[in-house]
């Protein structure tokens, strides 16, 4: 089967004792991420993130559809992950390694179980009808850092979507199309951001936003989902132990470097708002004007 | 829910079950409870019922490292472990990253590199499931690994901690409770924790993270830390127990060789 090409002895040690030292191979220091870039395409919902080299392209899909048996106020949200040859020659299509259950575990832990979408919203008929919201995410290049990656990119991804406006007329519902009304944003309750750090040494030297071949030579690791003042989720599975304390400091650096990332986001979220607002039209067009 | 914890706690200090906050759940374990294994154990945490099984080291099938052992996870939650009964399949992605996680934090636990080329393989059935299968899986695995004889530093032991905010008053005193079961799991935010021993006169480290539930991060409130420290000290508990199973156990083997 395939398998992920191992780093020769001498790269591992290389990098190892620059990290000793406090150095890394790209020259960054160990608490910052590589430069994220988000470019949002023609339709609502897609986007491609950049980080480093890694890149991840999301889109965003909407449909009606029966609500679940058992949360018949609740719509339905669902992250549709996959690990193509396209990313890496690791990657096999079709076999689910190990790999992609645990990216898919975590993006659905930051962001559906921690309820960044009010699903609540997406409920048109109770029990009968109801949006279902399914985002789509490719890896295109993986490069370390794939699910810090693919994370930032959901998120800015459900925060430029627009969905079809709906309305209903007791049991007739009937759907607009984009050139009859305004399509409707998401309701997002918050903005998840995972950031993973890596341990070296038995955990003394700390790592943020590792690359490939950092990534292989670490002794574990571990990721947090923070959004603007909450942990929304941990996952350290297994590999060396770590003391508490360097854990709780880790924490807190991710909450300062989520918010960092959030701001990031947001302001290119703005700048895209920007770009499709053509000839600075929308403030002539409001209905709502102070007096 | 009837009752709930956060409602009742701060009147009476006890909670649904009648625990205080620092109680484990009864945990009761045996080992070698299956001669045509390795190692085996049962373990139960309260309500919490998991059978253990070690198959190994022995020859690896198929991949094979040729500096360490391979340490390999099933795990069957049995559909009668619940109140309603529901089929899990080998493809349900939560057991496969329970799996893939026991399998990670061993793999680095145990000292591997004394058997080169081999397999290691822990059989999981969970037969009662009341919160907690984080929590149990990996102490039920501790413990049918020592009687398995493969060599680690320490039982690594694992525990769940919660926090109880109240409601009412949001600069009211956090309450960290450990060991939750399955209705308190639904209700209050909680991470599952486990630990291994740090050598003489160290602390605990920490091998095993999971939370899924939010949790404010605040320098004032300190709920991470109260439950970090928590989960810690009820690590520690859990290990204590657990190596009075083996003790006696192991006493039971010399009696009956005398």
């Amino acid at each position: 089967m395939p398998r992920e090409v191992d780093i020769s002895n001498i790269e591992q040690h290389f990098i190892l004792q620059a990290l000793e030292q406090g150095v890394r191979l790209d020259g960054r220091p160990l608490d910052h991420f590589r430069n994220l870039d988000l470019q949002f395409g023609d339709e609502y919902g897609t986007v491609t993130a950049r980080l480093g080299k890694t890149r991840v392209h999301v889109q965003i899909s909407a449909e009606v559809t029966k609500p679940l048996e058992d949360r018949k106020f609740d719509g339905i949200f669902t992250i549709v992950t996959e690990l193509s040859p396209i990313a890496s020659p690791a990657y096999e299509v079709g076999r689910q390694t190990e790999q992609e259950v645990i990216l898919s575990r975590t993006l659905e832990k930051a962001i559906r179980r921690s309820r960044a979408i009010d699903t609540e919203s997406l409920c048109i008929i109770a029990g009968a009808k109801c949006w279902s919201i399914r985002a789509d995410v490719h890896v295109l290049d993986s490069d370390g850092g794939l699910v810090d990656c693919a994370c930032i990119a959901i998120v800015a991804a459900l925060r430029h979507f627009r969905r079809p406006d709906v309305s209903v007329d007791g049991e007739t519902v009937t759907i607009y199309t984009m050139a009859e009304r305004v399509p409707v944003p998401l309701s997002i309750m918050h903005h998840p951001v995972c950031t993973t750090f890596s341990f070296y040494h038995g955990g003394e030297t700390v790592l943020l936003d590792a690359t490939r071949s950092e990534e292989q030579v670490r002794d574990s690791s571990v990721t947090f989902t923070v959004n603007d003042f909450e942990l929304c989720q941990v996952s350290k599975m297994g590999g060396s132990s770590i003391d508490a304390l360097v854990l709780l400091k880790c924490i807190n650096t991710a909450l300062s470097k989520g918010k960092e990332i959030n701001e990031i986001v947001a302001k290119k979220l703005a700048e895209d708002t920007t770009k499709r607002d053509v000839g600075g039209l929308i403030a002539e067009l409001r209905a709502e004007n102070e007096r | 829910m009837p009752l709930d914890t956060i409602s009742t706690y701060s009147h009476t200090l006890l909670r649904q079950d009648g625990r205080r906050w620092n109680e484990l759940r009864r945990i009761t374990a045996s080992i070698s409870t299956q001669p045509s294994s390795d190692g085996s154990s049962m373990l139960t945490m309260g309500n919490t019922v998991v059978l253990c099984t070690v198959t190994g080291p022995r020859e690896g099938r198929g991949q094979r490292d040729n500096n360490n052992a391979i340490v390999e996870t099933d795990l069957n939650v049995a559909p009668f472990a619940s109140i309603e009964r529901r089929r899990r399949t080998r493809t349900d992605k939560q057991i496969q990253e329970l799996q893939s996680t026991i399998s990670s934090s061993f793999q680095s636990h145990l000292f591997t590199y004394l058997y080169p080329r081999s397999l290691i393989t822990i059989s999981l059935h969970v037969l009662s499931l009341d919160g907690g299968l984080l929590v149990a899986c990996l102490n039920a695995a501790s413990l049918a690994l020592v009687d398995a004889g493969v060599p680690m530093p320490s039982i690594l032991a694992a525990v769940s901690s919660g926090i109880i905010v109240p409601t009412d008053d949001s600069k009211a005193k956090v309450e960290p409770v450990l060991d939750l079961n399955n209705a308190e799991e639904q209700e209050l935010a909680y991470l599952t924790l486990a630990t291994v021993s740090g050598g003489e006169k160290q602390e605990d480290k920490v091998s095993v993270l999971m939370m899924d539930s939010r949790v404010e991060i605040a320098a004032s409130t300190g709920k991470v830390e109260a439950m970090l420290a928590t989960g810690v000290d009820g690590c520690k508990e859990v290990r204590r127990k657990m190596e009075d199973v083996v003790k006696k156990h192991g006493a039971k083997v010399m009696m009956s060789r005398r």
